[in-house]
Order: C-alpha cells, then sequence, then structure tokens
C-alpha cells in the first residue's frame, strides 16, 4: 500500500487529539434517538417502449430494526399480470417482482412503502447489554461476497490498517479502519450511481475513490477481514437532514437519485453500530461551499459523529450482496438499491431513469 | 472495479503513459457476447494481433480513450489487428446508449458477470492487452493511453506477422 501513502492510517490516533480548537465550533450534528418520523416512499416505474415480455423487480424496505427502522406495509397498483413479493433466503432482502403480459402498451406499477424511521447514536463509551450475534449471523457478516473479498489485498490492508493503529479490541480495530476509510478514500462526482463497490478492484488499483457503494464496502470488507463483522446497509435518503447537511439529506420530494448505501459494525456489548465515512467524504466534497477541508468544522462534526450515530432522514432496503433477480438469467447484482426491469430479455439501466422509467417520490407523513 | 489513475493526471504528467512489455502468464481463450450480434470467439482472431481492451462506461478515462482506439482502428485498416473492445459488468442497453453516442468500427464484447476480467486478472478499468498474432499477450498497460501515437503504433506493428510489418531500413544498409 505504499502508493497510498499508508502512514495516513496513522490517523487512527485519538480522534479528539487532531481536532482544532476551531473544529468545536457551533456546527451540530448529533442525531439521538428521539421521536419516530413516517415517509411514504413510492417507487413508480412505466417501462419505456415496451417490447416483448417485461419484468422488474422492485426492492422493498425490509430491515426490521426495532430502535430505528420499521417498516409498514407495501402497497401497489398498476397493470401487471403478476405481482409477487419475493424474500432472498440468504439475506431477507425483499422485493416485488412484477410480470406484465407480453408487448403489454403501458406497462406501469406503483408501490408505496410507509415506513417509521428515527435517529440512531451508539454510546461508545457504555457498553450496553446487546444480544450478541448467532453463530450463523456472524459468519454471514464475516464472509467475502463476489465484491468484497476478505482475503488477498483486503486482508492485507485490514491487517496494516489495525498494526498500524496497534487496535487490540474490535472497537479500536473498527474505529482505525473507520479513520483510515476517512482519510484515505474521496468521492468522485463523477461516479454513476453510487458507484460498483469492487473492494479488491479499489485497493490493487490503488485508486480508492467513488461514491458510497465503493467506501462503505470498503470499509465493511476491512473489517471483516479484520474479524469484525459489518453490512453494508442500502436505502435511500428520504427527508432532508435536520441538522443543516445538505448534503446529507434529500434535496426535494424527488428522491429518485438519492439512493445511499450505509455501514454497520458489530461490536459486543453494543450491538449493530452505524458507521458511515462515505458520508464523511460526502460532506467534504459537497457541502457548501463545497470542497472542505478535512478540518473544516462541518467535516470534524460529521466525522465524528457517523461512527457510532446517524440521522434518521434514510429508509433502509437490505443488507443483501450477489442478488439473483428471480424469472431472470441475467449476473446476479453486487446489490440491489435500485428498481430494476427487463424488456425483451435485456436489463434497462437502473442508473438511468429518465429512460428506464422510474421515480421515487417521497413525503413525510405523521407517524402516529 | 475503479478506474485506474489517469497516467496524465500523476504528478509527473511529462511522462507519458506506455506500453509494457508482458511478462505474465498466457492468458485463457474466451468466447463473449458482441454488444449487437453473435457470440465471438478470441481464437477466431488467431492470426492477427488482437488489442483486449477492458473497460466501462462509467470510467472517465475509458472515454476519451476509446475515441483514441477508434483513430487506431481507422489508421490500421486493412492491416492485421483486430481490436476487442471488452466492457465489464455493465447492462447491454447502457453499453449501446454509450456506443450510440460514440460509433466505433471495432468489436465490442459483453463481460457481464466479470468471467474474463477475472479470470485475466484486470484489477483496474481500463486495461488493455496486445496479443501477438499466436495470441500470446506481449504488451500491456493498466491506465489509458493514446493509441494514435506514433510510438503505440510501432509497438502495435511490431507484431503484425512478417509480411504484413512495415518496412523501415533504409536503402544504405547493405
Amino acid at each position: 500500500m505504499q502508493r497510498r501513502e499508508f502512514l495516513k492510517a496513522t490517523a487512527a490516533l485519538s480522534f479528539a487529539t487532531v481536532l482544532p480548537g476551531t473544529a468545536r465550533s457551533e456546527v451540530v450534528f448529533a442525531p439521538k434517538p428521539g421521536a419516530w418520523r413516517a415517509v411514504e416512499l413510492v417507487t413508480k416505474i412505466e417501462i419505456d417502449r415496451p417490447d416483448s415480455k417485461m419484468q422488474a423487480w422492485i426492492p422493498l424496505p425490509s430491515v426490521h430494526e426495532n430502535e430505528w427502522m420499521r417498516p409498514g406495509e407495501s402497497t401497489w397498483t398498476g397493470n401487471a399480470a403478476s405481482v409477487t413479493r419475493v424474500r432472498d433466503a440468504k439475506y431477507g432482502a425483499e422485493m416485488l417482482h412484477v410480470i406484465w403480459k407480453d408487448n403489454e402498451f403501458m406497462p406501469s406499477i406503483e408501490v408505496t412503502s410507509r415506513v417509521l424511521m428515527r435517529d440512531r447514536a451508539i454510546d461508545l463509551n457504555k457498553p450496553g447489554h446487546a444480544a450478541p450475534l448467532s453463530e450463523a449471523e456472524r459468519k454471514l457478516n464475516l464472509e467475502g461476497t463476489d465484491l468484497i473479498p476478505v482475503d488477498g489485498i483486503v486482508k492485507q490492508t485490514s491487517d496494516k490498517i489495525v498494526a498500524a493503529a496497534n487496535a487490540k479490541s474490535d472497537i479500536e480495530k473498527a474505529r482505525a479502519i473507520y479513520e483510515w476509510v476517512v482519510e484515505n478514500t474521496v468521492r468522485v462526482a463523477a461516479t454513476r450511481g453510487c458507484g460498483v463497490g469492487d473492494v479488491a478492484a479499489m485497493l490493487k488499483s490503488g485508486n480508492l475513490g467513488g461514491k458510497c457503494a465503493d467506501l462503505n464496502a470498503l470499509y465493511v470488507g476491512l473489517a471483516r477481514a479484520a474479524g469484525v463483522p459489518a453490512r453494508d446497509v442500502y436505502g435511500v435518503r428520504v427527508i432532508p437532514s435536520q441538522f443543516g447537511y445538505k448534503s446529507l439529506g434529500a434535496g426535494s420530494a424527488n428522491v429518485t437519485k438519492a439512493q445511499h448505501c450505509r455501514a454497520e459494525v458489530f461490536l459486543e456489548g453494543f450491538g449493530w453500530v452505524p458507521v458511515d465515512p462515505a458520508d464523511v467524504r460526502k460532506v467534504m466534497l459537497e457541502e457548501p461551499p463545497a470542497n472542505l477541508g478535512i478540518n473544516d468544522p462541518k467535516v470534524v462534526a460529521a466525522r465524528k459523529t457517523l461512527f457510532g450515530a446517524w440521522e434518521g432522514n434514510w429508509v433502509a432496503y437490505n443488507t443483501a450482496h450477489d442478488i439473483a433477480l428471480p424469472g431472470a438469467k441475467h449476473p446476479k447484482l453486487g446489490f440491489l438499491m435500485y428498481p430494476q426491469a427487463e424488456r425483451a430479455s435485456l436489463l434497462l439501466d437502473c442508473l438511468d431513469p429518465d429512460n428506464f422509467r422510474y421515480a421515487l417520490i417521497s413525503k413525510e407523513v405523521p407517524a402516529g | 472495479m475503479p478506474a485506474s489513475a489517469a497516467p496524465s493526471e500523476s504528478p509527473q504528467g511529462s511522462i507519458p503513459a506506455t506500453l509494457k512489455a508482458w511478462s505474465g502468464p498466457e492468458k485463457h481463450p474466451f468466447s463473449l457476447d458482441d454488444l449487437y450480434g453473435p457470440r465471438r470467439d478470441l481464437r477466431a482472431f488467431a492470426g492477427k494481433v488482437v488489442l483486449v481492451h477492458f473497460f466501462a462506461t462509467w470510467c472517465e478515462p475509458c472515454v476519451s480513450e476509446m475515441a483514441s482506439l477508434q483513430r487506431l482502428a481507422t489508421a490500421t485498416r486493412g492491416k492485421p489487428l483486430a481490436i476487442l473492445a471488452v466492457d465489464v459488468a455493465e447492462v447491454d442497453l447502457r453499453v449501446r446508449a454509450f456506443f450510440d453516442k460514440r460509433p466505433v468500427d471495432f468489436t465490442v464484447l459483453l463481460d457481464r458477470d466479470r468471467a474474463v476480467s477475472k479470470s485475466w486478472d484486470v484489477s483496474a478499468l481500463p486495461t488493455t492487452f496486445v496479443l501477438d498474432a499466436d495470441l500470446v499477450p506481449r504488451l500491456f498497460i493498466e491506465g489509458d493511453l493514446d493509441w494514435s501515437r506514433p510510438d503505440v503504433l510501432a509497438a502495435i506493428e511490431s507484431l503484425y506477422p512478417a509480411a504484413a510489418r512495415p518496412q523501415r531500413e533504409t536503402t544504405d544498409n547493405k
């Protein structure tokens, strides 16, 4: 890793020691579990230029966490010949599998999902009594995936990070990797969608640029390689940030391009802990006036907060990798965060909603 | 799979990227779907120098490099050179939309499940191998390149079967 100036990993120094005095400013980014908020998330699909056999797969909110994410019912209307709610056996990711009759004139479906959500914040100074992971869950969240191997260069890099930080406990390792990802990666505006998430290739090439599906997948891979269970959580931002971070919330009710992947790491006593190094880099790149330095107070506040907390302005779909689309012959997807559809045996480009066509609309509703 | 840091963006930007001699193992032949047509087998190109170029439409340096590959294709028309551009892990329609805007007259193949790029140990995009007429890798570059540069063209021509190589000797070389 010499090409990536590996010593940046020593950012795993106690975070407080690197904060400049000015960084402890008035910027407040302090999500706390409080009131629940509710949204109705609507996914609308109208297959462009319908032809031959057509089907679609729409991710449904399927992360059930009583403390921060409670998916309600999902309902749908449209002219499909069949609509089936499908659950991935390995990860529990749910999707709606929609099939239209051949050559349907105007194939369309509208899915409305109601979700309750709230902020998360884990006090990492006080281990609680969170239930340990089952053996099966531990295995699942330590294993490699197609794009996130946990051996080879991922393991080597993880070992170096952990050694450089002299990290012994899981929480020290998790934090050291978080700081390393924040210090060594970069958000690239030109990356399409949320990125590909090919972690080994990122490390081999030395190009640690991308977006959330790249940067947080890197976190997950490095943590897993260090023996600390971790997982990506794929979802979509649905309402603005209450803390004034324009870059960390939905900019409008139209959230068609607001997909965001977060991450979690499992720490004994604390349970699943939210982490989001990719959003620290997003704040640096995008938060007005843009291109903020790493010591900018807004960046410092985000960096401090996003290891252990996140804001409940985002709906989680699933934590799945290597997802097969039922009824299709296409290769598995690295993750399921966008609507997918097939027309005449060809997958439509999920990163091109205008030509696909789909739209995601979010509306906050009373949580009662 | 990330894009390679573009050589032109390196601090040593004055040093042009160049093809390197390949000293690694031979590569397995592959068979992939053509973007618009039937499946194509690498072995069918034996007898020509073959440029196997791995790319993706999201990879920024790949976009400008595609234009330089087209210049190479134009400059070598009628010569024993085949260019195979292999798109890595993208949906067909995205790739078609890309080439609708930037037409090329060489072969575009689809490595939909990364099977070929994995077996060829491609870790960054763009990556290009130049195979000789026996389909043995001889030259290689990870990163983008201006394929219309004279030195690059000369390196490719040096791999042509003997009868097709340009005669560059001077007449007084007796």
